[in-house]
């Protein structure tokens, strides 16, 4: 293997890509797009979600917890209340109503608090302390049930409002006991911080794999492969061209989503950044070697394109990015392990969210450089068979 | 490619110019596609400095002769040897240059970066390439268009930087497939004058025409047909033993006799 020509091929590569500003553009714009949009979709909570309340608690107001609670809420973003209705403004025609609003899906919840809301709590608070039971005060939300994630947001918000309210008004009895999670890894980090390590993996990933098998499929279709090959260059000089090519490419990537990860929403870094980017590399090369393999059973462009929803569906699903490979359903988790986005993201977090070094994610680098060699391989010996 | 590489390839070109062998020789040569006969058991012998012509209507093997012999395609039977080395080659492939029938050169890239790219290929030194591709360019006449994407030439610019492309580490041998198909009269003259001048320089170039009155011009032509090689000679051997006055009416004589 003779380095200039690998340099050659890869030049070359690397100048198509120079000369497309279109491609080169979307190259670094679409990793850009990705964590920005994701980020934002995923990483913050959900907000201004729209209900009534209407509140029936007949206490003074000086003694009402439900008031309380209702300022609370409404002092918050998640809910945004669209109608409250005061006590002694609405009655059961007002709950009805609302239910109405539900149904028709002008808003998402209706939160009712009964006439005896805060006499029931304060009985409810009584007999706890007399040691003695009484039914507890509640209050109805009717929601509807789309969408799982709004009501879950909406049933934490009103519990969380309702602990805030119980405490501060100093009614609050303490809990017989407290569980106390204790970080090892990860403190203060969010959803983000999980995250933009699987968008890194994701997008180097998909674009390795498409340029290198729409270039090389293009390659073939216009006879430039069989030039090549009846110059000196050699089958593994071509491949390893492209993989280095490709590489940079994913590693460029790579280096934008980090440095919009850092700037955009703060995330952090805490193992080292060039362990983060020989991950990303050594996994994008083995992409590139994947897609040069499948483009040998591509007979045009539209054909490679058939293969991008068959390799990336599976690894967007079941590599972890978006969750974690528990939540993978037990019968597919088997084949989560086949691929090799589950190494690398799970490698990169690691490395940016528990600090590891090489030492300790070498069983994910060592994957994913048998990966990359095996990929390799194969492209030079599908390229070195001749009909 | 090592030291070694380099003493064999000059020891290959000492031995080819002293004539002992040929360019090319194959003996029953043949090549068979999920059983279609390509190429049909084909004898060639073509020595050193010849402008040889192999003429024959479409698929009648042409293009894949020039396939195996530059290591494209495996023979299914039969052996060739190029520059005194069996193929598929890779001893001395840095002496052959290859223009294949399609243009094959990369559109995204400017005409520089293609001849570039082939040059470092062919671990042409910088300074050798730049002269090289001064003169390049003004034989094909594309010295201002260096710069320019492929892409954006018309038809026959493109053409002319295939064949730079083919001819840019000076080979001692050229394989042309159809060099000048869609070429339009004026660069076609153009073209045979070079090829004549590589042959004046003890060049061996290989091509494949459509054109009969093209073919008239090579030192040999070769009569492909249905796979196999029908006849062989010097144009002017083969109208006499066909006892026609222009080459295309000697093929059909010939294309009769195979018939019968």
């Amino acid at each position: 293997m003779r380095l200039n020509r690998v340099l050659a091929i890869a030049r070359k590569n690397l100048r198509s890509l120079k000369h497309d500003r279109r491609t080169a553009g979307f190259l670094v714009l679409m990793p850009l797009f990705m964590i920005t949009i994701f980020g934002y979709t995923f990483g913050g909570n959900v907000k201004n979600i729209s209900v009534d309340i209407v509140n029936l608690d007949l206490a003074p107001a000086n003694e009402s917890l439900s008031l309380l609670i209702v300022d609370d809420i409404g002092s918050h973003e998640t809910l945004s209340i669209e109608h409250s209705y005061q006590p002694g403004q609405a009655g059961d025609g007002q709950v009805a109503a609302s239910r109405e609003r539900v149904k028709d899906a002008d808003i998402w919840a209706a939160i009712v608090f009964a006439p005896d809301f805060t006499e029931k709590a304060n009985a409810a608070l009584e007999a706890l302390r007399n040691g003695t039971t009484v039914i507890p005060s509640a209050l109805t939300i009717y929601i509807d049930g789309t969408n799982p994630n709004i009501v879950a947001a909406i049933v934490n918000e009103i519990q969380r409002s309702v602990q805030v309210v119980l405490v501060t008004s100093g009614t609050s009895l303490v809990p017989p006991i407290v569980v106390v999670p204790s970080l090892e890894y990860g403190q203060g980090a969010e959803f983000i911080d999980f995250f933009a390590p699987g968008v890194m993996g994701l997008a180097a990933m998909m674009v390795t794999f498409m340029l290198s098998i729409i270039s090389f499929v293009h390659e073939r279709s216009s006879f430039t492969l069989d030039r090549l090959l009846s110059t000196p260059v050699t089958e593994g000089e071509i491949v390893a061209g492209y993989a280095l090519a490709f590489g940079i490419v994913g590693l460029i990537q790579s280096v934008v989503i980090l440095s919009t990860a850092v700037l955009l929403f703060d995330i952090v870094i805490e193992g080292n950044i060039l362990l983060v980017l020989l991950i990303i590399f050594i996994f994008g090369v083995g992409n590139q070697g994947l897609g040069f393999l499948l483009s040998s059973i591509a007979k045009n462009e539209f054909q490679a394109i058939q293969f991008m929803p068959i390799v990336l569906f599976p690894s967007i699903l079941l590599a972890g990015v978006f969750w974690p490979l528990e939540a993978v359903p037990e019968l597919l988790q088997p084949i989560s392990y086949f691929i090799p986005l589950t190494y690398s993201v799970d490698g990169l977090r690691s490395v940016m969210i528990r600090g590891w070094g090489l030492d300790q994610v070498w069983p994910e680098v060592t994957i994913l450089v048998v990966f990359a060699a095996v990929m390799l391989g194969l492209s030079i010996l599908g390229l070195k068979r001749r009909r | 490619m090592s030291a070694k590489g380099i003493d064999e390839r000059s020891t290959g070109i000492s031995r080819t110019r002293d004539g002992d062998i040929d360019a090319i020789r194959t003996s029953k040569l043949r090549k068979e596609f999920d059983g279609l006969v390509a190429v049909d058991d084909v004898d060639l012998k073509v020595g050193h400095g010849l402008l040889y012509g192999m003429i024959g209507p479409n698929g009648s093997g042409k293009t894949t002769i020039i396939k195996m012999l530059v290591g494209l395609l495996k023979p299914t039977s039969g052996e060739a040897s190029v520059l005194g080395e069996r193929v598929p080659i890779k001893a001395n492939v840095e002496n052959i240059g290859y223009m294949p029938q399609e243009l094959a050169i990369y559109p995204d890239l400017t005409v520089h970066e293609n001849l570039e790219l082939f040059s470092e290929l062919y671990s042409m030194d910088g300074e050798t390439f730049k002269t090289r591709e001064k003169e390049l360019l003004s034989i094909i006449d594309l010295s201002s268009r260096r710069d320019s994407l492929v892409s954006q030439l018309s038809g026959g610019m493109r053409h002319r930087t295939s064949l730079a492309c083919a001819l840019v580490h000076d080979p001692e041998l050229v394989f042309l497939d159809e060099p000048t198909v869609g070429v339009d009269p004026e660069l076609r003259a153009g073209f045979w004058k070079y090829f004549s001048d590589l042959k004046s320089k003890g060049k061996t170039v290989i091509l494949t025409t459509h054109y009969m009155d093209e073919a008239v011009r090579c030192d040999l032509v070769g009569m492909m047909r249905g796979g196999r090689l029908i006849a062989e000679g010097t144009p002017d051997a083969l109208m006499n033993e066909a006892g026609t006055k222009d080459l295309e009416s000697a093929f059909l004589v010939f294309s009769k006799k195979v018939v019968k």
